[in-house]
């Protein structure tokens, strides 16, 4: 008896969750002003940076290390006949190194002054994101980067502000070596 | 004391012997003096008588020729012839008789020549007589001086035997002293001469005497069977010292030869008790052995019958072991047939394997193709961001571009997904295929290993056909001999008699030698009291 009252019990509730999850979920999509972001991982983290400055992502290939050079310029690449600087965030956000692949990406920024490369580890793609979804980033968040960093969005990406990681003085790099 | 008793009876003899013989030879000497003396008393008789003959002899003459000067007669002439030959071997008997006395040789030899003057004048007066008359021969007969020469011859006789008289006297007094010489010479000598030999006897007497008197009180002592005495020996080398010894080493070797046979005695007896014990023992083991051998005998009917059961199993063996040797037979037969299905087995296997590899080889190419799909996947969607961000800067006219961007980019995820899982499906694949691979190589093991143990098997079963046959042959054998054994068994049973008939005389045996060692120890018992008599 108390078998069945059992079973009948886990029936009833499988099939209240079955039609929870057979519910539409709601399309109704308020006029907000957004940013569209382009999103990558740089370990296990993900970040996000405006698309406006980003000029293309392009595969990490046949790139070449420079000598004397902060240790967050990972060198050269050879971009259809252009040179480009790439930039390790990894190391300026002190994240865990996991290595360089072929799957390793450079998003490529830009601005009117500016045009260098950023290495992410995979690009997951394009999204628009509502601004005011966008939180100021923790406090906790504190050094080097802390500046570089926008806000985060409540799917826990850390959008970055590119405008500010162009227009940085010590990003470039004027070291005359004796 | 270094003379032998021989020397010393000996010597005690030779003094006894030189006493005689010097008390003989000088009584020998006195004898003969006595004797030589009284030859001459004897010749002196003689003398005087031959003297006192010829005298009565001339006499007689006298008285014939004063007969026949009387008378004429020739008659009266004989005593005249007769005495004047016996005068003259007077005489001449004299003069032989006095050789050694000149002095009576001169008075003889005066003597004989007064007698032939008296003689002449006989006969001259006889002579005139016979030729003339008595006249004239008286006549003559007073001239001539018949009688003064008669008592000159008288006178001269009378000298003569005053002489032999006064001889007579001395030469008696001479025998007389050698007579009185050679007694006292007997006596003494005799007396000295028993003194001497009794004092020898008495010396030699004790000197022997006594160790044999020593000798034979032990000699009795050593009889009634003490032989306990100790005597050192007394450092004698005659023959009592020699005897003295042999006796002490009679007496030593009767102790050692009492000692041996009081051991041996005893040594009898504990040896007749210990026989005597042991012939009981025997005699109860002889019944013992009787009982055992009638169980014996028992035994062996049984192991008799028993032998007769396992002859006939033995048969029964045999036919299974020939038998068991057609299944073997067959048994091979079916394993070399196995042998050779699993060379096929194994020849399949190793296709099998062949193309496992094959397989894992085009997965590996279909690999290649995945990875280069997977790039391409790659490519398109990073080509989608890129339209996207395009679009996303063209602004509301890109905005139909970024859906198109957005399908291609989701497009492109899906055929990453499908990839992916082609991947991991290919990656299955190959870890199947690998394990197949190493599934059908343990398998061609396998096969190897069964191929060999089937040939072992073979192997196995061919050396069981032979071991049935062996074992067939065994069984026949068997057969054989346990027919053997059950006349063997009756020849047992038959010696099994006999044995228990030898038990029974045995135990007669036994029985008498009981009695003899009885006896035996009896014996001992006896020896070991007369020996125990016995002090040593």
């Amino acid at each position: 008896m108390k078998e069945d009252q059992m079973s009948q019990k886990t029936d009833a509730i499988l099939k209240e969750r079955s039609r929870a999850l057979a519910k539409e979920q709601d399309r109704t999509v308020v006029d907000r002003s957004f940013i569209e972001i382009t999103e990558f991982r740089l370990a296990a983290e993900t970040y996000g940076i405006e698309s406006l400055f980003v000029r293309e992502v392009y595969q990490l290939k046949d790139f070449t290390p420079l000598p004397g050079v902060p240790s967050f310029v990972l060198g050269i690449v050879n971009v259809r006949g252009q040179i480009l600087s790439v930039v390790d965030l990894k190391k300026i956000f002190n994240l865990p190194d996991k290595g360089l692949g072929e799957l390793n990406k450079v998003i490529i920024l830009h601005n009117d002054r500016m045009e260098f490369g950023v290495l992410a580890d995979a690009v997951l793609g394009t999204r628009p994101v509502a601004l005011d979804a966008i939180q100021a980033p923790p406090v906790t968040v504190t050094g080097i980067g802390a500046e570089y960093l926008k806000g985060i969005t409540g799917e826990r990406t850390v959008i970055l502000d590119a405008k500010k990681i162009l227009e940085d003085e010590k990003i470039i790099v004027n070291e005359q070596v004796a | 004391m270094k003379w032998s008793v021989g020397i010393k009876i000996g010597f005690g003899f030779t003094l006894g012997i030189v006493a005689m013989a010097i008390i003989g030879i000088s009584s020998y000497f006195s004898l003969n003096s006595l004797i030589n003396a009284t030859k001459l008393l004897n010749h002196i008789y003689y003398v005087t008588n031959e003297v006192t003959a010829a005298f009565s002899e001339l006499q007689d003459m006298e008285i014939g020729e004063r007969g026949f000067l009387l008378t004429g007669e020739d008659s009266y002439l004989e005593p005249y012839t007769n005495s004047k030959n016996k005068i003259e071997a007077s005489l001449k008997t004299l003069r032989q008789l006095t050789l050694a006395l000149p002095v009576q040789q001169q008075r003889i030899a005066v003597l004989t020549g007064k007698i032939d003057e008296k003689l002449r004048s006989l006969n001259g007066a006889i002579v005139l007589r016979k030729e003339k008359d008595f006249e004239s021969a008286r006549q003559f007969f007073l001239s001539s001086k018949g009688k003064e020469i008669m008592d000159q011859i008288r006178v001269l006789i009378g000298e003569i035997k005053t002489e032999e008289n006064d001889l007579l006297l001395q030469r008696s007094s001479q025998v007389d002293a050698s007579a009185k010489y050679a007694k006292d010479l007997i006596v003494w000598g005799i007396l000295l001469a028993a003194l001497l030999l009794s004092l020898t006897g008495v010396m030699i007497s004790r000197n022997i005497t006594k160790p044999l008197n020593v000798l034979s009180a032990m000699a009795s002592r050593a009889a009634s069977g003490d032989l306990s005495m100790n005597i050192s020996p007394d450092g004698r080398s005659d023959e009592i010292g020699v005897l003295t010894q042999a006796f002490l080493r009679m007496i030593e070797s009767l102790r050692s030869i009492i000692a041996g046979i009081t051991d041996g005695v005893a040594m009898l007896g504990s040896s007749a008790s210990e026989i005597l014990a042991a012939t009981t023992q025997v005699a109860s083991g002889t019944a013992e052995n009787a009982s055992a051998i009638s169980e014996t005998t028992s035994t062996v009917e049984e192991v008799r019958q028993a032998t007769q059961l396992s002859s006939q199993k033995a048969k029964n063996v045999s036919d299974s072991a020939q038998r068991l040797e057609q299944v073997s037979r067959s048994g091979q037969k079916a394993v070399e047939e196995t042998r050779i299905g699993m060379s096929q087995i194994r020849a399949q296997m190793d296709s099998i394997a062949q193309t496992i590899v094959r397989l894992s080889e085009q997965g590996q190419s279909i690999g290649g193709i995945v990875a280069s799909v997977t790039d391409i996947a790659d490519q398109s969607n990073l080509l989608a961001v890129n339209a996207a961000i395009e679009a996303a800067r063209a602004g509301e006219q890109g905005k139909a571009f970024a859906v198109v961007a957005q399908e291609i980019k989701i497009l492109a995820e899906q055929s990453k997904q499908a990839t992916t899982q082609v991947r991991t499906i290919l990656n299955d694949v190959q870890k199947v295929a690998s394990a197949a691979v190493m599934a059908t190589e343990q398998g061609s093991k396998a096969v190897e290993a069964g191929v060999k143990q089937s040939a072992q098997a073979g192997e196995a079963i061919r050396v069981l056909a032979e071991s049935s046959t062996e074992a067939a042959q065994a069984a026949m054998q068997i057969v054989a001999s346990s027919q053997q054994q059950v006349v063997g068994m009756n020849q047992i049973g038959v010696a099994m008699e006999n044995v228990n008939q030898a038990g029974v005389q045995t135990a007669v045996s036994m029985k008498q030698a009981e009695t003899a060692a009885k006896d035996l120890h009896e014996l001992g018992q006896k020896l070991k009291g007369m020996v125990e008599q016995f002090k040593v």
